[in-house]
């Protein structure tokens, strides 16, 4: 704790509301620079090496969907009582990855974290890619692929309409709901930054689209005016957002009257773990893209150890939640609810239980230790481990199912070839989707950055003389 | 205390406003409206009451006096919470009241005192303290180990230990600072706060299950630790309101207290209202939706009679209205708009507590009795006594603390 | 109002800092001018009030459609589930209220999102891809790290000559007249 007292010590000699949010002093220009240069130089080598790997996975994505809906879900390791297998921890696994990318760019915006601007960008579109990848999987298992219209409210030929007391309908408008509010998200706050590349492009094609895209932003006042209110707007209504699209995924569970499914904790339960699983995949994503694009002012130490401290939080909640699982189970005094706990840790998935314990409630742990929490090498490590582990919370809660009241039904659920080919063909898709964005789109919110930039500040006193000179 | 160097630019700016009531030289705050006397008489005459009628219907005291225990407890923990989160956080905000927050979870150590009333009533107020009962009750028999006479009073004591050592070790160090600061005391309140949290987050739940789940002891909810904690802070922003409204309307802490923490203290309110809807409403669906006996009774029986009404009052008025009534910014910016919500979500939270509480007590419908006042106006009079007399006993606002200036300066 | 306003000519001068845009914002308000505005790359703190502007009223604009959403998401399940087509599920009532609070809660936010994006690039009359500023060589630095105030001549105020020796003794620099080709 001895490093508690260094980074106190530290903070007290630079009060929060005069830190440095981004270091190395840039001025205005150099942070366009630096961030348009990425989009804008020749595309470099390791990207296409890093494409085509990622494409190809997207490939086998494609194979294995296309052979599934030539053959059914039989192909999958599905059985009763397993009937929903890897498709819904996916599911719910990318889901919860894209929570990151809502609680950096709405809730630290609402709680005024300056130190997002340098994440919020990449954060959001992580989010996006991931919910992509995420409805892939309902779309998919709904077996009558030709009749998926069925889940929307739309007239047809039955004369019913869906059954809007289920809580696999209600993900159908949590996710829509969620994926059209982050794309809007992300789109309002790429538009003054769409007319950066704009104003900078060099060819006629990359002026006509960035000129569409960033609508004609002139950056008058009377613009960011109206602008800044709708991102308030939409920054408050996507923070419950992110605590409802997650409960409605847990309520998928715990609606029903299985044990070790049906609880009461599973809705915040499930938010603190998206969050965390998402935090963890941003930083495995900014450490790459820092060292690839040497973005290390932007991406800097302070940020990624205040994601690390996140990780902590939610990772401690996640752990308060299986704690109070594993007590009340016992506590109802209901047989049932008790075996489904003991089956978890001791049963034949016991492997996976305790991957997933050791991952997502000791690793972050290690994060109280300064010295590791700003150790680039453990953080990226830490950040993998944590996904993995909370991959296998969902695996967990899901397959542990294979003994439920009828002993002569149980089984062990093993996937198949083509299980685990979708689920890396959805790595290999998201992996696309965020090098075309890394390629294409300003990855880091050049305008909120300069923003924050002490020189931002209208009362800031310093560096004037260099700018008048600079302008005559 | 005389002996302080005024040594920050800070103490010259707090002295030299013109408004100042501090003491020049202790910064102590004298209070003009005689808070402390006024609570003190009203708290003896409380409990003096309520033992009165204990000795007319020992049943309906304990339950109003577990209400109100739980109640007044809420503020003090929810303080507790408050310094921690302060402290781990690094917040700059809060600093200016920090004060006014150390001496509401100063109460905590004397609540043990105010508990004793509820042990001795173990027997009226829990079921699973009847050994005839669980005799014939095979859930009972199976949660003995944890629901027994024995491990719930060692689990009460270990609960106010927890909570009494973490309040002391940061009321010690806050005054060590008003001596003189040393980078060091935040340091050490913020390495006791780290675990504290954790501690805090587990005693807390474990409280909220012994106290208030297991009146109903064949019922269980995992969330239920969370929505009690959601109201617990609940009451301690509301009172903190009041307060700071208190001490600004007698023109001290001018320049230091703004408008500008109160609206912070009002966003958190309606933040805090809604996590409370959300943990409560979770918790409704999934069991209303599953529809299992084992659970839906507790529900049902809050469907009985008048607890019907109270029942469909209870989420419009604690979450529908004030949703509503602190939502747009100048609400939470208006003083008098902002105290009156205060004082509504105060009223919200003890209706809160009777609805999960009382059934148990009376399960045809409600019955208010006046004990149910007396025992709220004795505890509470007992804790504002002791909450007032903290917090007039020394510096009013941690002077040499470094963010101090940071947090007046804050604005929203 | 028009839909698209013609803006035939704007004077164009440009500004050291963010310090000094405000500071000329507040002349230019002092003056009288009002069809004028301030080009930064970011939203600068306090412009608002420096340029006397009101309260953005998108606010009010969202609250009211999300009402709307959120009856309209109760009048869609309440007459698909218990009018049009009742069905008894799972022994749950036709309209069960607890369950239709995911979708309603959904569907309002989605309409309030809509309804804010939507809101903004209508009351900031976006798309525009043409306007006199973008004839300016200098004007595409807006949005790297200049600063720059317009005229446009729709203002009261407007001449040519006098506007823009104003702007020169306010401290603006580089001044241009921008007309629409």
């Amino acid at each position: 704790m001895a490093d508690l007292a260094q980074t106190a010590t530290k903070a007290l000699k630079e009060p929060a509301h005069h830190e440095r949010l981004i270091t190395g002093e840039p001025s205005f220009e150099q942070v366009t620079n630096a961030v348009s240069r990425v989009v804008e130089s020749k595309t470099p080598k390791a990207w296409w090496v890093l494409f085509g790997i990622s494409s190809s996975a997207t490939l086998l994505l494609l194979v294995a969907i296309a052979y599934l809906f030539w053959e059914g879900i039989g192909i999958w390791g599905l059985n009763v009582p397993v009937a929903w297998g890897l498709a819904i921890v996916n599911l719910v696994f990318w889901i919860g990855i894209g929570h990151a990318g809502t609680l950096i760019s709405a809730v630290l915006f609402l709680l005024r974290q300056r130190w997002r601007t340098s994440i919020n960008r990449f954060a959001e579109a992580m989010t996006i890619f991931a919910v992509i990848c995420a409805l892939i999987f309902p779309a998919i298992h709904v077996g009558r692929i030709w009749v998926v219209y069925y889940i929307f409210p739309i007239p047809n030929q039955m004369g019913v309409w869906p059954n809007f007391r289920s809580p696999l309908l209600w993900d159908v408008f949590a996710f829509g709901t969620y994926f059209t509010v982050s794309l809007l998200f992300w789109y309002v706050g790429l538009i003054p930054d769409l007319a950066t590349l704009r104003e900078r492009a060099t060819n006629r094609i990359k002026k006509i689209v960035y000129g569409v895209l960033s609508l004609g932003w002139y950056g008058g006042n009377k613009q960011w005016k109206h602008y800044e209110m709708a991102y308030l707007i939409l920054a408050a209504i996507a923070t419950p957002l992110v605590l409802s699209v997650h409960s409605i995924v847990s309520m998928d569970f715990a609606v029903s009257l299985l044990p070790g499914w049906h609880t009461t904790i599973f809705p915040p339960y499930f938010v603190a773990g998206a969050i965390f699983s998402g935090f963890a995949m941003v930083m495995t994503l900014a450490i790459l893209a820092r060292a690839a694009f040497g973005l290390k002012d932007i991406f800097n130490m302070r940020v990624l150890e205040r994601m690390n401290l996140i990780m902590l939080v939610t990772g401690s909640m996640v752990g308060y939640a299986y704690a109070m699982e594993f007590f009340i189970a016992w506590y109802s005094g209901n047989e049932y609810e008790m075996f489904a706990f003991v089956n978890r840790a001791f049963g034949p998935y016991a492997w996976a239980y305790w991957i997933m314990i050791s991952c997502n409630v000791i690793v972050p742990q290690f994060f109280w230790s300064k010295k590791l929490r700003t150790n680039i090498a453990f953080m990226f490590i830490a950040s993998i481990l944590i996904n993995v582990g909370m991959w296998f919370e969902r695996f967990v809660i899901v397959v542990t199912l294979s003994r439920d009241y009828l002993p002569s039904a149980w089984g062990y659920y093993t996937p198949t070839f083509w299980d685990i080919a979708i689920l890396i063909g959805s790595f290999g898709l998201f992996f696309s989707l965020f090098l075309l964005f890394l390629r294409f789109l300003p990855m880091v919110a050049m305008s909120e950055v300069k923003g924050v930039l002490p020189q931002a500040d209208p009362h800031f006193a310093g560096n004037k003389q260099a700018h008048s000179q600079a302008v005559s | 205390m005389q002996s302080l160097k005024i040594s920050l630019k800070v103490k010259e700016q707090i002295l030299s406003k013109e408004n100042m009531k501090l003491d020049r030289n202790t910064y102590k705050f004298t209070d003009k409206g005689n808070l402390g006397n006024i609570a003190l008489v009203v708290g003896i005459v409380g409990l003096a009451a309520s033992a009165v009628g204990y000795i007319q219907d020992s049943h309906q005291f304990y339950f109003s006096y577990l209400v109100a225990f739980f109640f007044w407890i809420s503020v003090a923990l929810g303080a507790l919470f408050f310094n921690l989160l302060h402290h781990l956080t690094r917040a700059s905000w809060s600093t200016a009241i920090r004060k006014l927050t150390e001496s509401m979870m100063s109460v905590i150590p004397f609540m043990f005192v105010l508990i004793i009333p509820v042990l001795l009533g173990m027997h009226e107020l829990y079921h699973w303290t009847h050994e005839d009962v669980v005799a014939t009750d095979l859930v009972l028999q199976q949660k003995a180990p944890y629901l027994n006479i024995p491990f719930f009073i060692i689990r009460v004591v270990f609960y106010f230990a927890v909570w009494s050592i973490l309040t002391f070790a940061l009321i010690k160090n806050s005054a060590r600072q008003d001596i003189k600061h040393e980078d060091s005391i935040l340091a050490r309140m913020r390495k006791y706060s780290a675990p504290g949290m954790m501690l805090f987050a587990f005693t807390l739940t474990f409280a909220s299950f012994d106290w208030l789940m297991s009146l109903e002891p064949h019922w269980f909810s995992t969330i239920f630790g969370v929505y009690i904690f959601c109201g617990v802070f609940i009451s301690m922003l509301a009172f903190t309101i009041i307060m700071v409204r208190y001490q600004n309307g007698q023109g001290a802490f001018d320049g230091i207290v703004t408008v500008e923490h109160r609206h912070t203290l009002g966003k958190l309110l309606f933040a805090f209202t809604i996590m409370w809807a959300y943990m409560g409403f979770s918790q409704y669906l999934l069991i209303w939706y599953a529809n299992l006996p084992e659970e839906t009774f507790w529900y049902l029986q809050r469907w009985e009679g008048s607890w019907r009404t109270l029942s469909i009052i209870l989420p419009i008025a604690h979450f529908g209205l004030p949703f509503v009534a602190l939502l747009p910014q100048a609400a939470k910016r208006n003083g008098n708009w902002l105290l009156m919500m205060a004082f509504y979500m105060l009223l919200m939270r003890y209706m809160d507590l009777y609805w999960i509480a009382m059934p148990t007590h009376s399960p045809e419908g409600i019955n208010y009795s006046w004990m149910d006042i007396s025992t709220m106006a004795g505890i509470g009079g007992i804790f504002i006594w002791l909450f007032w007399r903290k917090y007039t006993s020394g510096a009013a606002v941690p002077v040499n603390d470094p963010g101090l200036k940071v947090s007046m300066e804050y604005v929203n | 109002m028009k839909l698209v306003k013609k803006i035939d000519r704007v004077i164009l001068a440009e500004f050291g800092s963010p310090k000094e845009l405000l500071k000329a914002a507040e002349k230019m308000r002092q003056e009288g001018y009002k069809e004028f505005d301030c080009h930064s790359p970011f939203h600068i703190h306090g412009m608002d009030a420096a340029m006397g502007l009101k309260r953005s009223p998108l606010g009010y604009i969202v609250f009211a459609f999300a009402t709307m959403g959120l009856l309209g998401a109760l009048g869609l399940q309440y007459w698909t589930s218990a009018v049009d087509y009742p069905l008894v599920i799972s022994g749950k009532p036709f309209f069960s209220g607890p369950a239709f609070v995911p979708v309603v809660f959904a569907l309002t936010i989605l309409t309030a999102a809509i309804t804010a994006v939507v809101g903004m690039i209508a009351i900031n009359r976006l798309p525009r891809l043409r306007h006199p500023l973008f004839s300016s060589d200098r004007f595409g630095k807006f949005s790297d790290g200049s600063f720059f105030i317009s005229v446009e001549s729709s203002d009261k105020k407007y001449n040519e000559a006098h506007t823009a020796g104003f702007l020169k003794t306010i401290g603006g620099q580089n001044i241009e007249i921008l007309k629409d080709e």
